[in-house]
């Protein structure tokens, strides 16, 4: 049988996932990991459930950023961001992830732990949004940035664990966009994320670009972010820019879509989103 | 440890495992069958039941952290035997087939109505995108669901 410690404070749950050691796990929303199974998986001896935890559950729209606790559900972060179109990668990338049941039950930190899952759409549009991430350990807490957060994911400290999200609140236009093989309820095989920020003449001062389900891992693509500065976001343009700086990506196969195909699409991905962002100036 | 859950505004107690999922208890403790097994991961819907009144897919949720909360399955929508709107505008347009879906497609469509009684067809088939029937059933399904938020 296995154990669960439903923790009841965020010092309750480090220090029971610390006492538990390798054996331990937290657990969240429990949509990834119930379905270890399937992926021929093994559960740890234990779980610690955040579940529970008030401070885990908070929204807090703050003078210099957005506070996100770690176990707030999909379904909450797209209706709290409803009203704040500062935050619109986001709230689209919560308010479209899977379908309307995981979305009442998937977590922020749930999506930010899950290595596996490439296809996690709160990934990307937190790395647009320059999100960091508040780890709590045993004595200390500490801010990562999501992206440091991704290569540290897998091998964290015993007794850490996400806190919380912390957005920066900023003047960029942001959009996410998704690419589903059916209509809707689906994992999308392509995700672009893109955050800009325009001058008075409708030029790109500053732009950041994430994409999801395209590789193994989420990532921030610097490359063809360069590409933008300086030039007013045409969908044409930034189509034709993507495509040449595309051939540095490494298609991830999946049954779903081969690799070669995930990366002939994002192009057409990237100009929707700079279409979507201009509809907003 | 026994799990004390609140189903359907009765006292249950559970001995499974606590991350046994949630339809597992349902059915074969509880014998509450309404809601089905079939995908066990979320994609299909057929197990949703409402916790706390919102709908989740039971086949994700460790019983372990349904404790504590108000679980609601598709046997508590008649009341003294007599039929939900949603169900009798369901048994109207002849919306049931083989039976596999409609349990999940009335917890999802019930709770979505609750909040938008006025919805539009596209706004219902949007509600229904974890719902899947296998008898592709779908436009009397939504017929019915739009019955009642035209009507209303």
């Amino acid at each position: 049988m296995n154990s669960l410690h439903v923790a009841t404070s965020v010092a309750d749950a480090i220090a029971a996932l610390a006492d538990r050691g390798d054996g331990g796990a937290p657990l969240a929303g429990a949509t990834w990991i119930m379905r270890a199974p399937i992926r021929k998986e093994q559960h740890p001896r234990s779980y610690v459930a955040l579940a529970k935890i008030d401070e885990l559950q908070r929204v807090e729209l703050l003078h210099d950023y957005l506070s996100i606790g770690a176990c707030v559900t999909h379904a909450r972060l797209a209706a709290a961001l409803a009203p704040l179109p500062e935050f619109r990668a986001l709230a689209v990338a919560a308010g479209s992830s899977a379908n309307p049941a995981i979305r009442q039950m998937a977590t922020i930190g749930g999506n930010l732990c899950a290595a596996g899952f490439a296809a996690a759409d709160l990934v990307p549009a937190l790395i647009c949004l320059d999100a960091q991430i508040e780890l709590a350990m045993p004595g200390e807490s500490t801010r990562v940035s999501v992206e440091a957060f991704l290569t540290m994911r897998t091998d964290l400290p015993h007794g850490c664990l996400v806190r919380r999200v912390m957005v920066p609140r900023t003047t960029y236009r942001s959009d996410h966009v998704r690419l589903t093989l059916r209509k809707g309820g689906d994992y999308p095989v392509v995700i672009v994320s893109l955050a800009a920020e325009l001058g008075s003449t409708g030029v790109v001062k500053s732009a950041r670009v994430a994409i999801g389900s395209v590789e193994t891992t989420a990532r921030r693509w610097e490359k063809f972010e360069r590409l933008l500065i300086g030039h007013p976001l045409d969908p044409a343009d930034v189509t034709e820019k993507a495509t040449l700086c595309a051939d540095e990506l490494h298609g991830r196969e999946g049954v779903e879509a081969p690799g070669w195909y995930r990366i002939k699409v994002l192009p057409s991905l990237v100009g929707r989103a700079v279409r979507n962002i201009r509809g907003q100036c | 440890m026994p799990l004390h859950l609140t189903v359907n505004d009765e006292d249950r107690v559970s001995v499974r495992d606590p991350l046994t999922p949630l339809v597992d208890v349902l059915r074969d403790e509880f014998f509450l069958t309404g809601a089905k097994i079939v995908c066990r991961e979320g994609f299909c819907g057929a197990c949703t039941v409402w916790v706390d009144g919102r709908p989740v897919v039971s086949c994700l949720l460790p019983v372990g952290l349904a404790v504590d909360c108000k679980i609601h399955t598709v046997e508590s929508l008649s009341t003294n035997g007599d039929l939900s709107v949603l169900q009798k505008a369901f048994e109207d347009h002849d919306a049931v087939q083989c039976g596999m879906c409609f349990p999940g497609m009335l917890m999802t469509l019930t709770s979505f109505l609750d909040r938008e009684p006025r919805a539009t067809r596209e706004e219902i088939k949007a509600a229904l995108v974890g719902n899947v029937c296998r008898c592709t059933g779908y436009e009397r399904i939504v017929d019915a669901a739009f019955s009642l938020a035209s009507a209303g």
